[in-house]
C-alpha cells in the first residue's frame, strides 16, 4: 500500500499554484509603469549643482531684457493669477507653481530649451521660486534661472534697476550678524541695554534688507 | 506600497485581525500537508518521510522569490520587513532542544494544534506539557536570563553577514534547496526499501 | 522523479536567477517628482522662529534642529541641541540616520532659508518625510527672539504679547544657561537604525 502523502503522487495542484505564483510576478513586472517625469540629476548631482552657486539671474540684469539687448529670456511669474494681476515684472508670463509640470508647459519649456531660451522664474522672494527651480533642473532643464530678490526687491527697485549693481541685500546666505558676537553675549541681552553698539549694524541693515525680506 | 501597517496605510489594530486569517490559513496548510500526523513528521528523523522538509523548504523559496520580485516591483519594502535578532548560542541550544521535543513527541508546537484540532489525544497532552514547558521556563528564567540574551548581533540578515546582496542569497538559497529536495528524495527512496510499512489493524 | 518536478525546479533557478537580468530600477523611495512640486508649493513646511523657540523652551522631545551650514559656521553659532549637517554631506550615509527617525520632526535651518530649503528638497526627494525649514533661518531668529524689536506703544495686543513672549525667550537663550553647540550634538549620536521596526516577534 501507497502511504505517500497526495502531493507526491500527484503534483499537479502544486505545478498549478506555482504557475500562478508566476504569472502574478510577470504580469507585476509587465505593469510597471514608468514615471511621465524623469529626474536627470542624481541627488548627489542635485547637490553640487546648489552648492556651485550658479544659474542666478541679478535683478540689474532685468535692465537688459527690458532695453531689449537680451531678447532670448522667458520670465515667468510662478506666483497664482491673483498676485500676477497685482502687480508683475513687464513681459513676464504668469505660470502658478502647481501647473508648472503639467504636460503642456514641460512640453513648451522643453522647446524654448531647444531654441536656446532661458527661462527664468521668480516668486515674491527667492525662497518662493527656490523649490520650483531645484525641480526643473533635477528634471533636466538646464536653462532654467532664478531671479534673485523676487518679485518683492523688484516693485522696491523697478525706477532705478541699474543702482542695485551696487545693492547686496537680495543675496542671502550669508550672516547679518556677528554669531560669535551673539553666542558670547550673555550678560547684555536686549539692544535697549547698549544701543551704541549694536546700532551701526543692526539699522543699516535693516532699512536694506527690509523689502527683499518680506515677513522672516 | 508594504508593509501595510508600518507604512501607516491600514491601522495598527488590524495587526490581530490578519494574525488571526494568517493563522486560520497556516494551521490549514499544515493540516492539508499531513502535519497533524506525528508519523510525517518524525519521518525526517528516520529518513522515510521529508515532507516537513519540502514544505518549508518550499514556502521559504516561495517567500524569498516573491519579496524579491515584490520589493522591485515596489509592492513593498524590504527595509521595512521586522528582522528577528540573532543569538547565535542560544538559539543553537534552543534549536537542539526543540528538535529533540520534536523527535520524541512527534510535534512541533504548531503541529500540536492541528493534531488538536482533528482530535488526536497526543496533540492535547502535547499542548498541555507544552503550556507546562512555558510555565516552568518563565519562573526559572532568571537563572538562565544572561545566557538568553548572549552574544546578540543585532537585527541582522544572511545578506548583511555576509555582505553579499539579499537577492544573490535568494539565488543561492534556491539551488540549496532545489538540491536538498533532490538529496531527500534520493534517501527516502531507499530507506523506503528497507523498511515495511506500519499496517493498522 | 515525477516530469512536473524537474519543470517546477527549472522555474524557480528561472525566477531567482532572472532577477539579476532586470533593468535597475531608480531608488522607489525617492518621491515622483510631479508630487515634490506640489510638496514645494505648499508653505505648511516653514515653520517660524517663534514656533522653534517655543518648543525648545518647552523641550519637545520630538523636534530635532539640524543646521544645513558648513562646521566652522556651526562651532561658531548655532541653535541649542543643534546637528551639524552641512548640505554637501547631506547624503553621506552616517547622517542618513538621523533622518526618516519616527515622530521626530526634523527642522533644517541655515543664515537665511534659502540653504535650508534646497536641503529641505533634496531631503524630501529622497523621500524622508516629517521635514521642515525654519523659515528666515538663523538672521530671523536673531533679530525676533534673541534681539526683538519693541512694538509700537499702539501695536495691537498680539503684537505685544508676542514682543512679551519674544523677551523671554531671548532671556531663555541668551541668559546665564546658555549651551555651546561644541558640547553636545558635535559628535554624532548614534541613532538608533529605524529600518527595523519591532512588530509582535512569531515563530512556528
Amino acid at each position: 500500500m501507497d502511504k505517500r502523502h497526495v502531493h507526491e503522487t500527484n503534483p499537479k495542484r502544486t505545478f498549478v499554484t506555482v504557475i500562478i505564483f508566476v504569472v502574478v510576478i510577470v504580469v507585476g513586472l509587465l505593469t510597471i509603469r514608468s514615471p511621465k517625469l524623469k529626474y536627470e540629476l542624481s541627488p548627489s548631482q542635485t547637490v553640487e549643482l546648489v552648492t556651485s552657486e550658479e544659474h542666478v539671474m541679478y535683478p540689474y540684469e532685468l535692465e537688459d531684457i527690458f532695453s531689449g539687448a537680451i531678447d532670448t529670456v522667458i520670465l515667468i511669474d510662478i506666483r497664482n493669477k491673483f498676485e500676477f494681476g497685482r502687480g508683475h515684472i513687464d513681459g513676464a508670463e504668469n505660470i502658478s507653481a502647481i501647473t508648472l509640470l503639467s504636460q503642456d508647459n514641460i512640453k513648451r519649456l522643453k522647446q524654448s530649451m531647444d531654441n536656446g531660451m532661458t527661462i527664468v522664474i521668480y516668486g515674491n522672494n527667492q525662497l518662493e521660486a527656490n523649490g520650483p527651480w531645484m525641480v526643473f533642473r533635477q528634471l533636466g532643464f538646464d536653462n532654467v534661472k532664478v531671479l534673485l530678490g523676487g518679485y518683492n526687491f523688484y516693485k522696491e527697485w523697478k525706477d532705478m534697476l541699474g543702482d542695485t549693481y551696487y545693492e547686496d541685500s537680495y543675496l542671502l546666505g550669508a550672516p547679518r550678524y556677528d554669531y560669535a558676537e551673539v553666542a558670547s553675549s550673555t550678560a547684555i541681552v536686549q539692544g535697549e541695554d547698549d544701543p551704541e553698539s549694536k546700532k551701526p549694524v543692526t539699522v543699516k541693515r535693516k532699512k536694506k534688507s527690509s523689502v527683499a525680506e518680506g515677513g522672516c | 506600497m508594504g508593509p501595510l501597517i508600518p507604512q501607516g496605510l491600514i491601522a495598527g489594530g488590524w495587526d490581530f485581525v490578519i494574525a488571526l486569517l494568517l493563522g486560520i490559513a497556516f494551521g490549514f496548510i499544515l493540516e492539508a500537508s499531513g502535519f497533524s500526523s506525528s508519523r510525517n513528521i518524525a519521518g525526517v528523523f528516520y529518513g522515510y518521510n521529508f515532507v516537513v522538509l519540502r514544505v518549508f523548504f518550499t514556502a521559504v523559496l516561495v517567500c524569498m522569490v516573491g519579496l524579491m520580485y515584490f520589493h522591485y516591483m515596489g509592492w513593498i519594502d524590504y527595509n521595512l520587513i521586522y528582522v528577528l535578532p540573532t543569538f547565535p548560542q542560544p538559539m543553537i541550544l534552543g534549536a537542539v532542544i526543540m528538535g529533540f521535543g520534536f523527535i520524541s513527541a512527534g510535534f512541533c508546537p504548531g503541529t500540536s494544534y492541528t493534531a488538536m484540532a482533528i482530535g488526536k489525544i497526543d496533540g492535547f497532552v502535547f499542548t498541555a506539557g507544552l503550556f507546562l514547558g512555558i510555565f516552568i521556563f518563565s519562573e526559572a528564567f532568571p537563572l538562565f536570563e544572561d545566557f538568553y540574551y548572549k552574544g546578540n548581533m543585532g537585527n541582522i540578515t544572511i545578506g548583511e553577514f555576509l555582505g553579499i546582496s539579499n537577492q544573490l542569497v535568494t539565488f543561492i538559497f534556491v539551488i540549496v534547496a532545489l538540491v536538498a529536495f533532490y538529496v531527500t528524495w534520493l534517501i527516502e527512496k531507499r530507506v523506503r526499501k528497507t523498511i515495511t510499512p506500519f499496517k493498522f489493524e | 522523479m515525477n516530469k512536473n518536478y524537474i519543470i517546477l525546479a527549472i522555474l524557480f533557478i528561472i525566477l531567482a536567477g532572472g532577477y539579476f537580468l532586470l533593468p535597475e530600477r531608480e531608488n522607489i523611495k525617492q518621491m515622483k517628482p510631479e508630487d515634490l512640486m506640489r510638496d514645494i508649493v505648499q508653505t505648511s513646511r516653514y515653520v517660524t522662529t517663534d514656533q522653534v523657540a517655543e518648543m525648545i523652551i518647552e523641550g519637545d522631545p520630538t523636534l530635532e534642529l539640524i543646521d544645513v551650514r558648513n562646521e566652522y559656521d556651526y562651532f561658531e553659532y548655532s541653535l541649542p541641541n543643534a546637528i551639524n549637517i552641512p548640505m554637501d554631506s547631506i547624503l553621506v550615509e552616517e547622517y542618513q540616520d538621523y533622518l526618516g527617525i519616527e515622530d521626530m520632526n526634523v527642522v533644517f535651518f541655515s543664515n537665511d532659508d534659502i540653504l535650508a530649503d534646497q536641503v529641505w528638497v533634496i531631503a524630501k526627494r529622497m523621500g524622508y518625510g516629517s521635514l521642515y525649514v525654519m523659515e528666515g533661518g538663523l538672521n530671523c531668529w536673531i533679530s525676533t527672539i534673541i534681539k526683538p524689536e519693541a512694538p509700537q506703544e499702539t501695536a495691537s495686543k498680539e503684537a505685544i504679547e508676542l514682543y512679551d513672549f519674544r523677551m523671554g525667550a531671548s532671556m531663555y537663550f541668551t541668559g546665564s544657561d546658555i549651551s555651546t553647540p561644541s558640547e553636545e550634538g558635535a559628535k554624532p549620536v548614534t541613532v538608533k537604525r529605524k529600518k527595523k521596526g519591532s512588530v509582535a516577534e512569531g515563530g512556528c
